[in-house]
C-alpha cells in the first residue's frame, strides 16, 4: 500500500469540514463525571415521552416484522399527512428524522459554485450539509435575536439557490410572523427556493405566527420541514418530513432517498399525528417550565432569551463550556451555546418540574 | 522533478553524495522563487547541504530522500522525508552532535551546524519515516519606520478583517499602545504581518468606524490541529465600557466555532482582555535576555462540552494532574503508567523546536529509551549555552509512553506548569525547566 494517499482522494472541501462528534451515551457520562443521574436538558427532547398511540404502536411492533423492509416512501404515513393537511401524499418526502431532508434539499438544487443563505446564529446543519456537500454558505447575522429579512435578500446573487430559515429560531425561539414570511417571499418571487424549518412549529402559541403548510398552494417554491423528535417525542426514531408544492416535491424526489425510514418510526408517527391531547400537556408542561425558569433565573439575575419552542437561553458571566462541565457534575446536561456563536450562553430544554428545578439548584451553584 | 501547485516543489534522490549539487542547487534555486534574499537563502542552502551529506553517510544504502521546498509568504520551509530502517535516530538529539573533543569532525555536527543557519529546526515521525523540516524567514523592515496614527475613541464601531494598509497601521498602533510582552515577536515587522495574513497562517480582525479609524484589534493562529492561539485584543485610547473588547473576542470565537478547533488560548494576555470569556490556566515564566523574568498567565477557553476523557499520568505527577483538572472541571479518568521492569530501547529522542528571536525552546519526545535523563541533561546543557533561555517540554498524556519521560522531566529540573486541554492526542502537560533545580 506504499502508494496509498487519503489526502489526495478527499476533497478540500471535506478536508476543512469538521464532523459533528454527537455526546456520549448518557452511562459514559454518567460514569466519567462521577454524578449518580442525569436530566437531559440539552437537545429538546420531550420528557413525556411519544403520544399514548405512538407508545402502543410501538409496543405492537412485532418482532418478526425487522425482517422485513419498511415502505420505502412512507407510504400510509404519507397519507395519514395529506388527510391532516389536506394535501397530496405526494406533497411530502419523509425522511429520517428532518435532518436528512435538508440534505435532500441542498443535493437537489445545487451544485458546485452555488451558494445558499441563512443566519449566523441558528440551527448548524443547514451550514454543515451545504458545506461539507462543496456549497458555499452566506450566513446572515441575526437582528435584535431575529432572522433578517433584508439582510438575506441583500445576500442573494445569481448562484444563491436556497434560503433557509428556521422559525421559530432554534437557539433564540424568535420568529417571523405570518405577514413578514410572506412579505419575504413576494420579494423572492420564486426566483428562489425557500425553506422554512418548523421543527418547533407545535409548540407555538403565538396567534400571528404563520402555517407554512397553509401557504404552499400559493408559493410553488417554498419547502416546509416539520419533525417528530421535538413535539411528538420520537427523536429515537428519526423520523421528520418536508412538504412543498407537486412540482418542487418531485424535483427534491430525485435526491431522496428511500427505504431510509424504518417501520417503527413510520407506525409510531403515523399514530402521533392525530394526537392533540399529547401537544396540549406538553405545551402546559412548556409554559409552566418557562414561568419558572423567568421567575428562578432572575432571581439569580441571569439574563435569559426565551421565545417560542420548548427551549430558552440563558446569558452567563463566564463560558459555557465551563457551566457545561459545573452543570454536568451535578447531574445536569444543557447545550453550550459557543457552537451556535453564542458564546458565554447555554440553552436550556424545558422540561418537567423536577429536572427545572435540579438545574436551577446545580446553575445557582456553578455561577457562584 | 514536479510541482504540486505554485508555491511547493519537490525533488527525489537517492542519498548518494553524487547528487549533493543537484540538491543544494535545488534548495538555492527554490528559496530565491519563493521570495528569501541571498544571505536568508544561502543560509538555507548551507543547512540543507549538511542535512543531505548526513543522510547521504547515514542512511542505508539505496534509499530515497524526498525533498520539499515550500513558499510559505513570510517564510521558506525545506523539508526532507527518508526512511529511518537500519537508521539511528538518536542523532537526531541536537545533543548528540556536540563534540566531545574540540577538534572531532563527527558527522552529528553537521547537524548542529545546519540547525544555526535556519530560524526552526522539527522532526516528525510518521509511521517508518522521519520527516525533518528547516525554516527561515524573510527580512522585513521593522515598525520603527513607520508613522503612528493618533487614536481616539469611536463613537461607533464594527469588527471586520482589515486590508493590508490597514494591517500595518493597526500593527504600528498595537506596538505604540502595548507591552512588549503582551505583543507577538513578528509585530515588529509590519510587512511580515501583511505576508502572514496573506497565506493564512494568522488571522486579524479590527474593530474601525465607517470612516476607517481604528479603535482595536485582536489576532490569531492554530498552534496544532485543534488549538487557537490568539493575541490581544488590543484597544487603542477606548474606554473598556465600549464593549469592544467582548467585540472582538465573540467575533474570533464566532469565526472558530465552527472548525476544528476545541479550544483557545492567549498566553501573553492584555490588560484588555475580558476574562469572563476564559479560565485561568496557569502561568509559564519566561526569562528576559537582559535579566529578569514575567510570569504569564494563560487564558483558556474551551470549545466544546467535554465528554471526559481516559488520560495517562506517571506517579509523580498525578497530584498536579488530578488538582488542575479538579479546578479545570475536566472529567477525566486518570490511569496511572509504571515501569515494571520491561525492555525498552537504549536510546531516547527528543526534538527540539526553536524560536530563537523569544529565547525559547520546546521540546517533544519522539522516542523512549533508557537514557531520557541523560538525553535530557544534555539538552539542558547544550541549550543553556545557546542562551536558549526559555525550556519547555510537551507531554501528552493521550500517549502513556510519553508519560515514562517524567521522572527524568522531573530528576533534570523541570516541573510541570500547564494542563492543556485536548491539545494533543489527549491533553498536554507543558514542563518549565528552572535553572538550578536539577538534581
Amino acid at each position: 500500500m506504499r502508494n496509498w494517499s487519503l489526502e489526495q482522494l478527499l476533497p478540500n472541501y471535506i478536508k476543512r469540514f469538521e464532523p459533528y462528534t454527537p455526546s456520549k451515551p448518557d452511562e459514559e457520562l454518567i460514569k466519567f463525571y462521577g454524578c449518580s443521574h442525569l436530566y437531559r436538558l440539552n437537545n429538546n427532547e420531550n420528557p413525556l415521552g411519544p403520544p399514548p398511540a405512538s407508545q402502543e404502536a410501538i409496543r405492537s411492533f412485532s418482532p418478526a416484522r425487522a425482517a422485513v423492509y419498511p415502505s420505502g416512501d412512507a407510504y400510509h404515513f404519507r397519507h395519514k399527512l395529506s388527510d391532516k393537511f389536506g394535501k397530496q401524499p405526494e406533497q411530502f418526502l419523509v425522511g429520517n428524522g428532518a435532518n436528512e431532508v435538508i440534505s435532500f434539499v441542498i443535493k437537489a438544487f445545487c451544485e458546485q459554485g452555488d451558494n445558499i443563505i441563512t443566519a449566523d446564529k441558528t440551527f448548524a446543519v443547514y451550514e454543515w450539509v451545504a458545506e461539507f456537500s462543496g456549497i458555499d454558505v452566506r450566513i446572515v447575522p441575526l437582528k435584535d435575536y431575529a432572522f433578517d429579512d433584508q439582510g438575506m435578500l441583500d445576500k442573494i446573487d445569481v448562484r444563491t439557490k436556497i434560503l433557509f430559515l428556521c422559525n421559530p429560531n432554534n437557539p433564540t425561539g424568535t420568529y417571523w410572523s405570518h405577514e413578514k414570511l410572506r412579505h419575504f417571499l413576494d420579494e423572492i418571487d420564486g426566483r428562489r427556493i425557500v425553506v422554512v424549518d418548523e421543527a418547533y412549529f407545535e409548540f407555538v402559541e403565538a396567534e400571528d405566527y404563520p402555517d407554512g403548510m397553509s401557504l404552499i398552494d400559493e408559493y410553488p417554491n417554498l419547502v416546509v420541514f416539520r419533525t417528530f423528535s421535538k413535539m411528538y417525542g420520537l427523536a429515537g426514531l428519526r423520523i421528520g418530513y418536508l412538504a412543498g408544492g407537486l412540482q418542487l416535491v418531485d424535483a427534491i424526489r430525485h435526491t431522496c432517498i428511500v427505504y431510509s425510514v424504518n417501520g417503527v418510526a413510520q407506525e409510531a408517527a403515523l399514530a402521533a399525528v392525530a394526537d392533540d391531547d399529547h401537544l396540549l400537556r406538553t405545551r402546559r408542561m412548556v409554559r409552566d417550565g418557562k414561568a419558572f425558569l423567568k421567575k428562578q433565573l432572575s432571581k439569580l439575575n441571569l439574563p435569559f432569551i426565551s421565545g417560542e419552542g420548548n427551549f430558552l437561553m440563558v446569558k452567563l458571566p463566564m463560558s459555557d463550556t465551563l457551566v457545561y462541565r459545573k452543570l454536568m457534575k451535578q447531574g445536569v446536561m444543557v447545550r453550550t451555546m459557543t457552537g451556535f456563536r453564542f458564546p458565554n450562553h447555554i440553552r436550556v430544554t424545558i422540561s418537567k418540574m423536577e429536572a427545572m428545578e435540579a438545574f436551577i439548584d446545580a446553575l445557582a451553584k456553578s455561577v457562584q | 522533478m514536479e510541482t504540486s501547485h505554485l508555491t511547493e516543489v519537490k525533488l527525489t534522490l537517492q542519498a548518494d553524495l553524487i547528487f549533493l549539487p543537484l540538491a543544494t542547487s535545488f534548495v538555492e534555486q527554490s528559496a530565491r522563487a519563493f521570495g528569501l534574499g541571498e544571505p536568508e537563502a544561502l543560509g538555507l542552502t548551507l543547512a540543507a547541504e549538511e542535512i543531505f551529506a548526513y543522510l547521504c553517510r547515514a542512511a542505508a544504502p539505496g534509499s530515497e530522500v524526498q525533498m520539499h521546498c515550500t513558499g510559505r509568504g513570510y517564510y521558506v520551509e525545506q523539508g526532507f522525508l527518508f526512511e529511518v530502517r537500519n537508521f539511528n535516530m538518536r542523532v537526531f538529539n541536537l545533543t548528540a552532535s556536540v563534540p566531545t573533543c574540540e577538534l572531532a569532525e563527527t558527522d552529528e555536527t553537521g547537524l548542529l551546524i545546519a540547525s544555526r543557519m535556519v530560524d526552526g529546526f522539527r522532526f516528525i515521525q510518521k509511521d517508518k519515516n522521519l520527516h525533518l523540516i528547516l525554516t527561515k524567514e524573510k527580512t522585513y523592515p521593522s515598525f520603527f519606520d513607520l508613522p503612528v496614527p493618533e487614536a481616539r475613541p469611536l463613537n461607533e464601531f464594527s469588527v471586520r478583517p482589515p486590508d493590508s494598509e490597514e494591517l500595518k497601521m493597526f500593527v504600528n498602533l498595537v506596538n505604540e499602545h502595548h507591552l512588549a510582552q503582551t505583543i507577538p515577536m513578528s509585530f515588529n515587522f509590519p510587512g511580515k504581518v501583511v505576508d502572514m495574513v496573506a497565506c493564512g497562517d494568522f488571522f486579524v480582525e479590527i474593530a474601525a468606524d465607517r470612516a476607517g479609524h481604528i479603535g482595536g484589534g485582536l489576532i490569531w493562529h492554530w498552534d496544532g490541529i485543534r488549538l487557537v492561539e490568539f493575541y490581544g485584543p488590543y484597544l487603542f485610547n477606548q474606554p473598556l465600557e465600549s464593549g469592544m473588547a467582548q467585540s472582538l473576542i465573540e467575533s474570533c470565537i464566532g469565526a472558530i466555532a465552527r472548525t476544528h478547533a476545541v479550544g483557545m488560548i492567549n498566553r501573553n494576555p492584555t490588560r484588555e482582555l475580558p476574562t469572563e470569556y476564559f479560565d485561568p490556566l496557569g502561568s509559564l515564566t519566561f526569562r528576559q535576555r537582559g535579566g529578569g523574568a514575567l510570569d504569564m498567565m494563560a487564558y483558556y477557553r474551551h470549545l466544546e462540552e467535554d465528554p471526559g476523557l481516559l488520560v495517562w499520568a506517571h506517579p509523580s505527577i498525578n497530584a498536579f494532574v488530578a488538582d488542575e483538572y479538579q479546578r479545570l472541571v475536566f472529567a477525566r479518568e486518570i490511569r496511572l503508567v509504571r515501569d515494571q521492569g520491561e525492555s525498552t530501547s537504549p536510546w531516547s529522542v527528543i526534538s527540539a523546536e526553536l524560536d530563537r528571536g523569544s529565547s525559547r525552546v520546546m521540546l517533544h519526545p519522539i522516542w523512549l529509551g533508557n537514557d531520557s535523563e541523560k538525553v535530557l541533561e544534555a539538552y539542558v546543557e547544550t541549550l543553556q549555552k545557546e542562551e536558549i533561555l526559555n525550556i519547555f517540554f510537551q507531554m501528552d498524556l493521550g500517549r502513556p509512553w510519553h508519560c515514562h519521560f517524567t521522572p527524568a522531566l522531573l530528576g533534570c529540573g523541570f516541573k510541570p506548569r500547564l494542563l492543556l486541554p485536548y491539545a494533543g492526542k489527549g491533553d498536554l502537560v507543558i514542563f518549565q525547566h528552572e535553572p538550578g533545580e536539577s538534581s
